[in-house]
């Protein structure tokens, strides 16, 4: 019954959503490619850093401390924030059968959020990063960000809004959840943390909430928010198990923001934060399991470039709810803690998975969005075995490296200096790996310029 | 789902639940923490940070030290951190009360330094920090933006630094830290947790208790 309704009738490719004003979509999907690229670039020279530490250490701008926190902003606030809205509002547009209203503001907040983002990493150069993972946009550079978020979230919330069917889909409950909770978190985590900071360890409990929440509460939806709504329309089939979709939504909601206590586990915090962390990482697994029933026909084969990046992104993103399920239990964290499985869970999660399922998303919604194919079915081909390529030497070293770092920590007899040199020949892989993903990405950028370009030549600056 | 003002209700819910579980939840057993007083010493601890100290904590958190250090020891026989010397007790959290910019830190691609000050048997004085943070070591670079190397005028400064080898100053020449490193090395040295709070006295090991048990 409900899994009957789950396409609504949309026979043309191209509706009134694109006719009557593309420019907010193309504009924020043009800003998200363009720092994928940058976030890439300092991706690239952190890795470097890694291996040799000399590298750019005499420069107060660009050492590891700052390079990291760069690329990471770049990728977060920058890639997936763009392009995740652009997918967003350009769904909730169609589904809502209207062309976006409030494009000027969409518009107006895509660049200040854009203009936000560059002040910010700026700012993380020359006066110093905040130090809170996902957070460390310097403080007056904050407020920027929510306010301009505000102005790109109106034409959302206004196509929801004003939907002219009662029935959503699942697509529509996570878009509107991703345009709704980023401002509540993100406010939140400002003012207890740099205006009016919390004291001592509730400092790191504040953050923990906060990057865990980013992630599931933001970053999740608006990559699910594509998945679900491209997956059916390029298979032409309805997803399977639809009717456990409304539990996977609410289970990820409810629970997800519980899960970032699991980065605290020994640490100087109530023991309760990681134990509710550890059990509720185990529940979100309902979520991760209904996400593979409804969605797993994108690996049904067939379905062109978009598939495969969903397909791809999708097996990241369940795998991550695994490994983050895994990592959490206490005699796993006890080794894993603090080395580079840390951070090939982040890799997988967010640059594999949730990245992953924006990018094929992006490569259904482009060719609609400017009603001709992309410039070159070379040059997306490329992207695809690059990407795979990438992700997998940085995951595979990222792992490897990892589980030898949490071995010789857990050794007191083992140095620093030996521990070093173990990870040297890792970490030069993760440099490889970032390395071949930055190419990928450079050729969805050219890709990306040669359909626009494509499209102004024949149709004029009129976009 | 139909009801646009059930989905809304519903995300705000969902976020209140999840902040005020884990925030308001932590709040209300931190956030009141108070200081130790000990009868014996005559005073309470944690002791407060000196301003430059202070400071140093802003210029560590500006130059995102914690993305390679940590600032917590975890308790004996939770990983090797007691064995490692990087601290005799597990961090509590009333070691950081006072901290305007607490620093955990998740990644330890350098030593922990919660109780870097208070290393057994010495730890490194200021110093041995300044030419560490000058010609780095093993996987640390060197930061020689946190020094000037000028021309001597007069004496040499009494914070020169004492090099040797290839980081030696040039003859003529002498590389003093700039406020940032002194701040950074002050509050390199105020990270002790050498006072031994009760909450973080191990739990006494049931050794006794369990030798009857053991048969043979």
């Amino acid at each position: 019954m409900i899994t009957a309704s789950t396409q609504p009738a949309e026979s043309a490719e191209v509706t009134v959503v694109e006719t009557a004003g593309r420019c907010p979509f193309l504009l924020l999907i043009a800003s998200g490619v363009l720092w994928l690229v940058v976030s890439g670039i300092l991706a690239v020279i952190s890795s470097v850093q890694l291996v040799n530490p000399g590298v750019l250490a005499d420069c107060s701008l660009f050492t590891y401390g700052h390079t990291s926190a760069m690329a990471e902003s770049a990728f977060i606030y920058g890639w997936v924030g763009n392009t995740g809205l652009a997918i967003a509002l350009w769904m909730l547009a169609r589904l809502s059968g209207e062309p976006l209203r409030a494009p000027n503001w969409v518009l107006v907040g895509t660049a200040f959020w854009n203009l936000g983002l560059l002040l910010g990493l700026i700012g993380i150069a020359a006066t110093g990063a905040t130090a809170v993972p996902f957070l460390e946009l310097p403080r007056m550079i904050q407020p920027i960000m929510l306010f301009s978020y505000g102005a790109i979230a109106v034409g959302g919330v206004l196509a929801w809004t004003g939907r002219r069917r009662d029935q959503m889909f699942a697509a529509q409950w996570y878009a509107v959840a991703a345009l709704f909770l980023f401002p509540w978190i993100f406010s939140a985590a400002q003012i207890m943390l740099f205006w009016f900071p919390v004291r001592g360890t509730l400092q790191a409990v504040v953050g923990g909430w906060y990057a865990q929440s980013l992630w599931t509460l933001w970053m999740a939806p608006l990559a699910l928010a594509g998945a679900y709504y491209v997956i059916p329309r390029i298979t032409g089939k309805v997803l399977p198990s639809y009717d456990t979709a409304l539990t996977g939504f609410w289970t990820l909601l409810f629970v997800g923001g519980f899960t970032g206590g699991r980065h605290l586990i020994g640490g100087p915090v109530p023991a309760w934060i990681s134990s509710l962390a550890i059990v509720t990482a185990f529940v979100l697994l309902v979520h991760y399991f209904i996400i593979w029933l409804n969605l797993r026909s994108a690996w049904s084969g067939g379905g062109g470039t978009a598939l495969k990046f969903i397909g791809l992104g999708l097996f990241a993103y369940l795998l991550s709810g695994l490994f983050d399920a895994i990592t959490a239990t206490r005699g796993v964290a006890e080794l894993t803690q603090f080395t580079l499985i840390d951070t090939a869970q982040v890799e997988l999660g967010v640059v594999a998975g949730i990245s992953l399922l924006l990018t094929g998303a992006l490569y259904f919604a482009v060719p609609r969005l400017l009603n001709r194919p992309w410039a070159s079915s070379g040059l997306i081909s490329g992207h695809l075995v690059l990407t795979i390529l990438g992700l997998a030497i940085a995951l595979a070293s990222l792992v490897a490296g990892g589980w030898t770092q949490a071995h010789d920590l857990a050794d007191p007899k083992v140095s620093f200096g030996t521990i070093a040199d173990h990870l040297r020949p890792w970490l030069t892989g993760v440099g490889i790996g970032q390395a071949i993903l930055l190419l990928g990405n450079l050729l969805l950028a050219f890709n990306l310029a040669g359909t626009v370009a494509a499209t102004v030549r024949e149709e004029g600056v009129q976009l | 789902m139909k009801n646009g003002a059930l989905l809304f209700l519903g995300l705000l819910a969902a976020v209140l639940v999840s902040w005020a579980g884990v925030v308001l939840g932590a709040n209300g057993q931190l956030g009141h923490l108070s200081p130790y007083y000990d009868d014996g010493d005559s005073q309470a601890y944690p002791l407060r940070l000196p301003g430059i100290a202070a400071a140093g904590q802003l210029v560590y958190r500006d130059l995102n030290c914690a993305a390679c250090h940590t600032q917590q020891v975890r308790r004996d026989g939770f990983g090797s951190d007691i064995a490692r010397g990087w601290g005799e007790r597990q961090s509590v959290a009333r070691d950081y009360i006072y901290q305007p910019a607490v620093q955990l830190g998740q990644s330890r691609l350098g030593p922990d330094l919660a109780n870097l000050a208070g290393r057994k048997p010495t730890p490194l004085d200021a110093s041995d920090l300044y030419a560490l943070l000058y010609e780095g070591h093993g996987a640390m670079p060197g930061y020689a933006f946190l020094f000037d190397d000028h021309k001597v005028i007069g004496q040499v400064s009494d914070q020169a630094l004492q090099l040797v080898g290839r980081y030696k100053a040039l003859p003529g020449r002498e590389i003093v830290p700039t406020r940032r490193a002194q701040e950074l090395v002050a509050y390199l040295l105020s990270l002790n947790s050498g006072y031994d709070y009760p909450e973080a006295k191990a739990v006494a090991a049931p050794m006794p208790e369990k030798k009857p048990e053991v048969k043979k």
